[in-house]
Parts: C-alpha cells; structure tokens; sequence
C-alpha cells in the first residue's frame, strides 16, 4: 500500500489550523513546521485572486532527498511508502533540504522552545524525542496512522479538505478524487512522484 | 472557593477531558488530552455539534495560551499611585486575602453611596463569563456593564438589525441549501466570528456542493478569496450598494416575493401623515389596505393575500400608502448610477449582481425538508462588521437586510438565517423554548436575548442613568461613550446623575481594543478604582489598582460555555448541542477562577441573597432547582442546579462532565421557523419617529444636535467623516479587519499563532493596493507612516497587493502591543486604533456605533521596528 | 548567528515566494564552503604536482585535504555521526564525496610517508605506496565529481541543478590546483622554473572556468525557471553581487589577469606569480561562496497557477 493524501484547494480557507493542529501534535521546535500554510496571489486588481496551499512532506514515491541523504537517515519505508527521517541517524549535512523541490525539511538549529524562560510542560512531553541540529519534516503522522486514527491535520482540518488514504487502491476516496477532480501533485515534471495531491481550486 | 479537589485527584493517568475552548467567542468543543499532570493536546470534540470536532488554529493552539509562563499567578497591587500610558504600576505581589477585602471594602463603599458608580467591563472572549457578570451586576445594582468596551469588534448595527429582521443576535448563509449568496463586509464561514469552526466547515461544503458567493469587501482575502466574485467596493459605502440593489430589484425588474412581503412584514402598512401609522380607531391596530373589501382594515382582519402594498388611498379623507409604496417611491434615487459615483462599483456590475440574487431566489419556489414542505428562497445578503461599522452602520445593515426581506429570503430553506432564534426546547424537561412572537403592531419581538435592551420594541428614551447613554440613545448596545474624551461633556449636558469611580474588568484590553490609547488612557486614569482579573498583565490592567489572576480555558467551569443558542450554536438543520466547559488543569500558582472570585466578593460585600436572585432570574432555574437566601452556593453548586434545571435530575455536573455534551435534534419547523410564527418585520421603521422626538426633546434642550436624517424610516446612505474629508494628501481610507489567526488582541501572545501571523503576508503589515504604492513610491515591506487627519500616526510594514481596493488600506486589528506584560504579543503587527478618534463627532449619532474607518495619508518612515 | 537570529531570519526568508538558501554557506553553513574550497584545491594540486613531480605541492594538497576534512566535519549539525556518511554510495554524492576525501587522506598518507619519512616506515614504490598513491588518485577524482554533483542533486535550487555544475567544479578544483603551485614554487622553488607552464596552464583553464560559468549563467537565465533567474540576479545584480565582482571578478580573475599579462610579457617573478595564485585561488573562493549563496528554492506555486478552474 501507499499512504497519500488529498487537498482539495476549493474547501481549504487558509485556517492555518493543519499547521497548529501539526505543531500540537509533534511539539516541533520554533521554526520547524511539518506543516504549513503558504498564501499567494495572482492577477491584477480587480481580477486578483488569491491562492491558498497548504504543504507538507509530500512522501514521493521517487523521493528525491532519499536519495541524497549520505547516512541512510532519510528513508522511505516501502511497506507503506511513508518517507521519514531517523534522528539517531541524521548528520546534519543538510544535503535533504537542498534536494526536497518542496522545501518542507527543515533543520533544527533554532531555538528549542518558544518561550525564552523555557520549556512548557507541554513541550517537555511532546518535544523530548526531537534532537538538535538534524533535519526534520513531517511523517505523516505515522504513530497515528498506526494507532488507526487519520493525521493530525487531516482530522482536525475544519473544512474538511484533506483526505487520507491509499493511492495503491483503486477504489479508496483519494484515489477516487484524484480521478474524478482532476488531482495533481507539485511539480510533477521533476519525477519525484508525490503522494500529496491537491484538488483545483 | 476554588474547589480543584476533584482535578488534584487525577494525578496520573491518560484522560481525554470533554470542554470547551475559549480563545474566540466561538467556544467551540474540544478534547483536551491530559496524560498524567500535563495536557499534551486539544483536538476538537466530534461528539459536539460546536466544532464538529474539528477547530481552527487558535483552537489547536490554545495549550500554549495555558502553557504561558508570563500568565498572571499572583495577586497584584499597584504602588505607584498615578496612572498614565508611561507609568510603573510598581506591582507588589499580595496575598489573596489582602486583595479582596480591599476590593470588597470599595465595593461595599461604593455600594452604598451609589452602585450605578460601578462600571463592569468583561471581554467578549469568554462569552460564558456573561452570566456571572450579569448575574453580580445586577445583585450589585448597576446598569452600568459593556462587553469589551466601546464596540470595537462587535456590532452595534448587525446585533440590533439581527434581532429586528431574524429575532437573533447574528446572520449568516443557510449554508446547507443556499445557492447564492453575497456577503457585505463579513467573513462567516471564512475567518472569525459567531460559531466560526461550524461555519467554516458548513461554509467549504457549500462552496464544494457549489453555492456561489459574492464578496463586497475593500479587501480580497478571507471569504472573497473564495468567492466566485470579488467586488471591491470604496470603504463603508456598502448601504449605498445595498440600496441601488433595492432599487433595482423592486423599480427596475419588479422582483420581489409579494406574499412574503403581505405575510411576514410591515410592507402593507398603511403609512399616514408624519411617517406614521394609519390604526383602526377602534383596536388601534395599524390598518391595511384589503383589497378584496376596497378599504382601509386592520391587519389582522385581513387575508394577508388581499393586502395592497402599492398605490395611494385615502381613508378618513386622510391620504395614505402602503409602507412598500413608500419605500418603492424611496428607491427611486438610488440608481446603479448613482452608487458607482459613491461605491466605485460599475453600475452594470451592480445590476447584474441585483439580477442573479434576485433570479437565484426563486421567489414563489418550495421544498420539501425531513418532511415538511417550506419556502425555499435559496439566496442571502449577509453582513458584519465591516459593513456596519461606520456612522452609518444603521441604514446600513438595514439596506443590505432588505435585500432578504424583498425576495422573502428570511428564515426559511436556502435563505438568511438568524442564529437559531427559535427552539422548542429540551422534549424531556420542556425548557428552554423560546421564539419570536409578535408585539400588539404584529411586529416581532425575539424569543431570547443576549442581555442589554432587547432590539424590539425600542426602549423610551430617557435622560440617562448609564454611563454609556444606551438608555437614551435606544438603538445603542455598546458605547464609546464610557471612555470618550467627550465623555464628561456630554455628562454634564445630559445631567448623568453619577459618576463611574470604580472600574471592575475582566480580560478586557479596552485600551487597545476600542480607539486611540490616549483617549482611553485618560478615561481609565479617572476611575479612582480599577479592579482587574485577567490572565495576562495587559496594557489595560496597567491602570488597576489590583490585579487578580484569573483560570484560563482549561482550568475553568462554566455550565453554558456555549449558550445562548442564538450566539455561536451553528445555524441550519442539525443538532441542538449544549456543552460545558470543565476544568482539565489545576491552577497555576495562586490563580482563581473569576466566577469564585464575583461570588467571593458578593459575599464580602453582603450581596450574596440579591445575587443568588440574579442568577435565578438570568439563568430561569426551575423552581426545584432555584438558589435560595443567602446560602453561600460554590460555583460548582450553581452550574449544577442550572444543568439539572435545564436537563433533569439525573444530567447535573458530572453527568456533563463525563460526557461533555448533550445534543438532540433540530426540527425543520424550528430552523426554517419564520412560516409558523405570526410575526412581521419592519420594512418601514414606523417607530423610529417618535424615538427621534423624544430623544430630541432631551437633547436639543441641552444643546446637544442629534441629525434627524438619522432617524428615517427608511434607510438612506450617509457617508462617513472619512467620506467629506478634503484635505489634501489624505487619499486613502484606513479600515480594519480581523485575522483568521489572531482574537481581538488577546492571541498574539501566544507563540504559535504569533509565528504563524509573522508568516502571514498580511496579519502584521498593513495593505495597500500595489499601483498605489508605487505611485506613491512605497515599495512592498517598507516601513510608513500612517496619519489621520487630527495628526495620530502609526508605523507598519507595508505589504503591497492587487487584492486591495485601490483608496483603502488594511490593517488586522487589535495588534500592536507595546505592554511588558505579554512579551510575545509587544511590538507585533500595527496597531490601527490609534487612528480612531473617540467622540461624538465619530460615532454614530442613533447607536453609538464608533466609525471603524479614517482617511488617512501615509509616508515613508526610517528603516527599522517602532 | 545565535539561534534566535537563525529564526528570525527563518520567518522572514519563509515569506518570500522566492526563498534564499541559507542551510549552506550562510553561518556554520560557510564551513561547507571552506571545506570545499580547500578540498577543491586539494585536488587540483595533488593532480598537477603528481604531474610536474612537485612533493611540496603534495604536502600542501594533503594539509588542505585535512584542513577541508575538517571543515567539512565542522559544517555538520551532528559531527559525531560522521562515520555514518560512508553508507550511501549508490545514490549519495555526498557519500561518495565522503569515501572519496577518506580515500585521499588514507592513500595521500601512505604515498606521502616514505616521501617525507625517508626510511622511518615502508619506502617509496613499496606496495603501500603503490596503493596510497592510487587510492589518493581515485578518492581525488570522488572528490572532484562529489563536490559539483552534490549541487546538481540539488533538486530544491535549480540554479545549481545544471549539469555544467560538476564540470565547472572539476575546472575549479585544477584551476586551484595551478595556483596552489604557484604559491608552493615560490615558497619551494622547484628545480626548474614551472612558470613557463603554469602560466599558460592558468590561462587555459581559467577561460575554460569563464567559458563554462557564461553557459551556466545562460542556462539559467533562459531555462524558464524564476527561481533560477532569481538566482542569476542575486549573484549579478542582488544579495551578493557585491563578494562576485569583487571576490570572484576583481580579485580571481581581473588581478590574476593582470598578473599574467605581466609575466607573459617578461617582467615575472615567481612572488609576483605567487600573488597570482592567492588571488586566483581567493576569487574560486568567491566564487564558489557567492554562487552557493545565490541558490534560491524553487517555489511550489510554479505550478499551481494554472490548475485553477
């Protein structure tokens, strides 16, 4: 099976609750975001319009940061296609974030926690597994997924705009979608394959 | 007080505790995951209609609100005794003890002179913080209690309109089955406000199933961002709009839902001499002309089929018009010509868009829901605080409410709704039912209320006994004038029998909430007392005398964390859902729950009997269930006897506790309820006359001019000072907003939303179209200067875009901290009330309702942060 | 750059549409640049002095190897781990980079010992020298291709993602290597003046470097990427135009320039001729430092515009 997901750009409103709603459930550092929201805006006045997108690891089947991570750190589990990155293994060479075409690694070198007199309690508990100066990035909430529950920001997504499921089966509702609206992935003349795909706006 | 035996005892262990968020007036459900000592998470609640178990990302968010280490944990004194925007308070830390037998002994001093003395100020925030207030202020004897100060944020026109026209406290799309909607300065379903979560995902489906939504707004973001249309349109003209959308719907293409308009409001009305009533001289009911009968009867002798709504008459050799005539000939000038000149908005644009909601409206059309066959008009005209925040939000908001009203699109399928203004109540126990039902006139008076003077009928006007002067001028909800710098003045005038001398405030920010903090800084500087429970040390309490800390969302109780349901209960078929909020953390340090503190107080004041009595009355307990003497009830005692009053013995606290909500289901007839109830709203504000005249008989002797223009029957478009200002290089109009991230100023403390907002294009600058800027030479991330015409400036960083009106310039509201007290918060973002003057002159002079815009003039300031 | 400036810095990169790099070159990140720098020139000299027999430029190539080790060592978030890096070799340049520079160390060491040891260990021509001196062969050459492909891979910066990348290090990296032996002969004039071959050698392949950088510069600027153009400008005209004319322009090409003018037209020396190739080696330097800076991300939205309906 292949773990992918469903953004479909109509419902989303740029809520930023995918991004907080993965900042509650990873306790990621400042400056890390597994998920995120990005906002743009084409045309002139007063045609303009604005685009919302919401981004995250988009898991590529061809991951392209795999590829290059020289420790074997960054690895894409094939039983599931969920590429993640062990931090016990990770060197910090940062060669990842130069070869991930969607920016969505970061490294961890900023500060630790968000309040300078230092940790919450909250963030003592969630952040303990995080490790300093390795690179980061979202996966896809496997410990969830594992526990059968959807990730973070599928779940709490308020206009109900992402989906998960798997794209190996022909019947699931990402697949589904994918077909009948049209689904595309960022960049697919890169090769990489994404199992993130978004739904027109 | 502060029993959190129960909490203490769950040490360890893994718990997903069912309550309520409280980081906008949403109060959405929510989840909070404690494992042992530590809530490690807040997911939404699934099991509550209020959220649907999904939040957005102050909901998420809100742990680190809790989490914060710079919240309040002690008791505080002030030691230095002046006041001012640069002083020290000079906290020293006290003992609770020492607190409140301070607080309690000017209470009870002041009490006793003379309770009106007391102003009660809570913010909005917290919406389950209204009954204890309530309930203490009315225990206390002072009339004298506003929410989150003068109105910034709220809305004066859209609250009084909304109970007018949809017997609610707000308006939004029946998202469910509207096909067409379009929206005046409002981001329902897109941003914040009422039952924001539910509505955004009501909202998302709409747009999926297909609805089409056009946007009015000076601003593409939010709601038109995922609009169909965008039409930008010239700040706080949107009345002008509306009305040229009347007109051509009623004079140019003669669409408009007759039997609606015979049935369900005033429109047959025959209007006489003086803009008033022709009444039956027998029942002194207002008279219809019956067409059947060729004569002037009562209108409730006549088939609401046979009621003219056009043409002259006489009766009595009196000559008369129905009150649709009247509005019809009233129409007349307001041409999609004539609103370009005042909009911006091409006059063809504006047909068209008049053209669709009147086609998509489907007059005359039915549908069949669980059943039940119903009006189905599937088009609404929706509007906020953008639209009516202005010296015109009156006629405002009522044009734009009369576009629903000329299509019948009023509380029936697809339609406009009020926010469940109609319930029949919990089966089992029979209580809380409640729905709009008619006054002697057959106008509509709401079943439910959210406390200040019910929107109908309108109050007599009389020389004022509240600060605020809502009880002179009617249509008022929240004023300026607690706080203005023509407070005093218009006291004197208006022979105000008292003074406030103490301020008691509960997490409202006023000084950064409502206008220019000099303005406001010298109105709090005057109290000779100021009590302040927050959670933070906000620039507003920098002026208390004491400070005490208040429980945050996850440490605190209400029984009705989500009730009234006509405030954030989502509108629509669906579930009726009463949650509660319950505490999941202990306090932190010292701190105590504000309700335990007002009870506290009252008993240290001697007011334990009379506010026992409040919360009888506020909350309706149930004989059984009513509090009696003086017993001294905890807080948990109370919740308890309202939820068993409400929902039987058996569902008291800890039925709720464990299972956080109780919901059942809501019936066609309750949602769509405007067919089965025998009530009419004005098209024609017949009422407003004599208000006019009695008011202006208690100013103008007192040299105080209140425009008539006012106080028409019918709307009109009347600028904004902004809209006559004709001073050179002040080109543009300065409006605010309010960010999807960020709840008045309280969030932007909290370190998540705070770096989402910084990468936020928009949340922290402040906007203005791109072809502007350049013209002006500002280039995007530059730092200006933005001045209003009294020489009142602020700094920001400019983010320039095409998805701005050309003369407006945007800012998120209520940024800008410049206080120690929330350091995440100091410093982020541009803080736009600086550019609002706080008088009479900006303030609108039938509901108070502050002007939210400015023109303003902007200029290249130095490198760097303020 | 504390951890706050980091972040700070962070936020506001993070709002651009089109985002600059920092992760190399910027902060520790220059690490990475020095130790390719000296790697680069490692290479290079240890080529042409195996060519022209040049043992001090052997010894200088093996210092600047360890010195670029190292600094590559210190570039890293969690250097403790390095050991990790040889794992990779089928898909990561970085891992191959990493084999290669051990190889080099590990043979240079072997080859250079007997050289400069003279009968303390094993001697020259000994089967481990034989081996020191082809594994410090072939580790040059992982280095060589390491160093430009590690930017190729670079998905994420398609100013860097060109394939003229790896041939316009090799150039660099020989470039370095003559003008590291400029320096070595006029610290240890060799016994026949290598000026008269330098020289030319120096110009040659500096109009190879030129040649290769203008196609790339072309490549980006009309391969339709924003973010490659973006990239073009930050270099020419932007962020860090400023350390490539100077640095790269002024000093490695413009100065040396002069230089070779001068010796080719008689008056050399060989301090003059040491000069030339500090400031050939320093304009690399520059040159690598202001290119690596200019990397820009490619945006996401590159290609969601037009799927709007």
């Amino acid at each position: 099976m292949r773990w992918g997901m469903v953004i479909d750009l109509k419902r989303c409103i740029a809520c930023y609750g995918c991004q907080l709603a993965c900042k509650a459930e990873h306790g990621t550092p400042p400056g890390v975001f597994f998920a995120r929201v990005l906002k743009h805006e084409e045309g002139q006045f007063p045609s303009v319009r604005q685009l919302f997108l919401p981004v995250l690891c988009n898991h590529c089947e061809e991951p392209p940061c795999v590829d290059v991570c020289p420790t074997g750190a960054s690895s894409k589990n094939d039983a599931d296609g969920i590429v993640s990155i062990d931090p016990d293994v990770c060197v910090g060479c940062r060669s990842c974030m130069m070869a991930c075409p969607y920016s969505n690694r970061y490294f961890n070198d900023k500060p630790q926690h968000y309040f300078p007199q230092g940790p919450t309690p909250f963030e003592q508990r969630r952040g303990a597994d995080h490790q300093r100066d390795v690179v980061m990035k979202c996966n896809f909430c496997k410990d969830r997924v594992a526990a059968g529950k959807e990730p973070a920001c599928v779940a709490n997504c308020v206009t109900v705009a992402r989906v998960f499921g798997d794209l190996d089966d022909p019947n699931s509702e990402v697949s589904r979608l994918i077909k009948e609206r049209g689904g595309f992935p960022l960049h697919p003349e890169l090769g990489t394959k994404p199992s993130v795909y978004y739904l027109p706006a | 007080m502060n029993d959190m035996t129960d909490i203490k005892a769950q040490g360890t262990g893994d718990a997903w505790v069912p309550t309520s968020c409280a980081l906008c007036y949403g109060s959405c459900s929510i989840l909070a995951h404690r494992v042992d000592d530590v809530v490690v998470k807040i997911e939404g609640n699934p099991e509550s209609v209020v959220g649907k178990g999904r939040l957005c990302g102050k909901g998420v968010a809100g742990l680190m609100t809790h989490y914060d280490p710079n919240r309040l944990t002690v008791p505080l004194r002030r030691t230095n005794p002046k006041k001012g925007l640069n002083e020290d308070p000079g906290w020293k830390e006290i003992s609770w003890e020492e607190a409140l037998s301070e607080c309690a002994d000017v209470l009870r001093r002041l009490r006793a002179d003379d309770p009106r003395k007391l102003t009660v100020q809570r913010t909005t925030t917290v919406s389950a913080s209204r009954m204890p207030f309530l309930a203490f202020n009315a225990a206390f004897g002072t009339p004298n209690l506003s929410a989150a100060g003068g109105g910034m944020h709220c809305g004066n026109g859209a609250h009084l309109l909304s109970g007018l026209m949809h017997g609610s406290w707000s308006v939004v799309p029946d998202f469910q089955y509207c096909n067409y909607a379009i929206f005046f300065g409002a981001s329902k379903g897109h941003a914040a406000g009422h039952a924001s979560a539910s509505n955004m995902g009501m909202a998302a489906e709409a747009r999926s199933r297909g609805m089409r939504m056009v946007v009015v707004d000076p601003m593409c973001n939010f709601a038109a961002a995922k609009a169909t249309e965008w039409v930008p349109i010239r700040v706080g003209t949107d009345g002008a709009l509306a009305l040229a959308m009347c007109q051509v719907l009623v004079n140019e293409l003669a669409v408009f839902d007759e039997a609606y308009l015979q049935a369900k409001t005033n429109a047959p009305y025959l209007i006489g001499p003086k803009q008033r009533y022709m009444r039956d001289a027998t029942t002194g009911k207002p008279m219809v002309w019956d067409l059947k009968q060729g004569a002037a009867r009562p209108f409730n002798a006549v088939a609401a089929a046979d009621m003219a709504l056009d043409g002259d008459f006489e009766v009595d050799g009196v000559a008369c018009q129905p009150a649709f005539e009247l509005l019809r000939r009233h129409l007349r000038k307001f041409t999609p010509e004539w609103a370009e000149t005042i909009t911006t908005i091409p006059a063809a644009n504006i047909r068209r868009i008049s053209a669709e909601f009147g086609r998509e409206a489907r007059i005359g059309s039915t549908i069949v829901v669980e059943g039940v066959t119903l009006p189905y008009r599937p088009v609404a005209a929706i509007a906020f605080r953008g639209s009516q925040g202005h010296m015109n939000s009156v006629y405002n908001f009522f044009a734009i409410s009369l576009l629903n009203q000329l299509v019948g699109a009023a509380d029936v399928v697809g339609s406009c709704l009020g926010f469940n203004p109609a319930s029949n109540g919990f089966e089992e126990t029979g209580r809380l039912a409640y729905k709009p039902h008619p006054d002697a006139d057959g106008l509509m008076k709401t079943g439910t209320w959210m406390g200040y003077h019910l929107p109908y009928p309108i109050a007599e006007p009389k020389l004022p006994e509240k600060s605020g002067l809502q009880d002179l001028f009617v249509f008022g909800l929240t004023s300026p004038f607690l706080d203005s710098d023509d407070s005093e003045a218009l006291w004197q005038k208006l022979e105000l029998p008292y003074r406030p001398e103490v301020m008691l405030n509960f997490g409202a920010n006023l000084l950064m909430s409502i206008a220019n903090k000099e303005s406001l800084a010298n109105s709090l500087a005057r109290y000779k007392f100021m009590i302040s429970i927050d959670i933070f040390a906000t620039e507003t309490s920098a002026f208390a005398d004491i400070v005490l800390p208040d429980c945050g969302h996850l440490q605190t109780l209400d029984s009705r964390s989500n009730y009234p349901f006509i405030f954030s209960l989502p509108a629509g078929m669906g579930e009726w859902c009463w949650p509660i909020r319950q505490p999941v953390l202990p306090p932190d340090g010292e701190q105590r729950r504000f309700q335990d503190v007002l009870l506290e107080l009252a008993d240290r004041i001697g007011i334990r009997a009379d506010l026992n009595a409040a919360y009888n009355a506020s909350m309706n307990l149930a004989p059984p269930y009513r509090l009696q003497g003086d017993r001294k009830y905890s807080y948990e005692e109370i919740c308890d006897a309202e939820l068993k009053s409400n929902f039987g013995p058996e569902r008291g606290l800890d039925w709720f506790k464990e299972h956080g909500v109780l919901k059942w289901p809501k019936k066609p007839e309750e949602v769509y309820w405007r067919p089965f109830a025998d009530v009419r709203v004005p098209i024609y504000w017949e009422f407003i006359g004599p208000v006019y005249e009695k008011i202006e008989s208690l100013t103008a002797p007192r040299g105080i001019k209140v425009p008539a223009e006012y106080y028409q029957p019918l709307p009109d478009f009347l600028p904004c000072l902004s809209h006559q200002c004709k001073a050179p290089g002040f080109d543009l109009y300065a409006f605010y907003y309010r960010d999807i991230l960020h709840t008045n100023s309280f969030t932007m403390e909290n370190p998540w939303l705070d770096e989402a907002a910084q990468l936020d294009p928009l949340s922290y600058t402040i906007a203005i179209n791109a072809d502007t800027g350049r013209k002006k030479g500002i280039a995007d991330g530059a730092w200006i200067w933005v001045e209003n015409e009294k020489g009142r400036r602020v700094k920001g960083r400019v983010h320039l875009t095409q998805a701005v009106h050309p003369e407006g310039l945007g800012v998120a509201a209520c940024a800008g901290h410049w206080g120690e007290g929330m350091p995440i918060a100091k410093g982020k973002g541009v803080f736009f009330n600086d550019l609002l003057e706080l008088d009479w002159e900006h303030t609108s002079p039938i509901n108070l309702n502050l002007d939210l815009c400015a023109r303003v003039k902007v200029s290249l300031a130095g490198e760097g942060q303020r | 750059m504390d951890a706050n400036a980091r972040y700070n810095q962070l936020i506001q990169d993070l709002r651009m549409e089109l985002r600059p790099q920092r992760e190399w070159g910027d902060g520790k990140g220059l690490y990475l640049v020095v130790g390719h720098f000296f790697n680069g020139l490692a290479c290079g000299a240890w080529l042409f002095s195996l060519l022209f027999g040049q043992t001090t430029g052997l010894l200088a190539a093996y210092l600047m190897g360890i010195i670029g080790g190292v600094t590559h060592l210190m570039f890293l978030g969690r250097p403790a781990r390095f050991w990790r890096m040889v794992r990779q070799q089928k898909t990561a340049w970085v891992s191959r980079g990493f084999l290669g520079l051990s190889l080099f160390l590990a043979g240079a060491t072997l080859y250079l010992a007997p050289i400069y040891l003279p009968g303390l260990l094993w001697s020259e021509g000994s089967l481990l020298s034989t081996i020191g001196y082809v594994a410090a062969m072939l580790g040059m050459i992982g280095i060589m291709g390491y160093m430009g492909f590690v930017y190729t891979a670079s998905k994420a910066v398609p100013f860097w993602n060109s394939p003229l990348h790896p041939a316009l290090y090799v150039s660099y990296s020989l470039r370095g290597g003559v003008a590291v032996l400029f320096v070595t002969s006029w610290l240890v004039p060799p016994a026949k003046d290598l000026t008269p071959i330098l020289l030319p050698l120096w110009g040659g392949i500096t109009a190879v470097v030129a040649l290769l950088f203008a196609l790339e510069i072309h490549g980006a600027l009309t391969g339709g990427n924003e973010a490659a153009r973006r990239s073009v400008h930050d270099l020419l005209a932007g962020r860090v135009s400023g350390y490539f004319y100077l640095g790269t322009l002024a000093l490695g090409l413009v100065l040396p320039a002069y230089f070779m003018y001068a010796g080719m037209s008689g008056a050399t020396t060989t301090g003059l001729m040491a000069l030339l190739g500090l400031a050939s080696a320093v304009g690399d330097f520059f040159m690598k430092f202001s290119t690596l800076r200019a990397g820009v991300f490619l945006p996401v939205w590159t290609h969601l515009s037009h799927q709007r309906r």
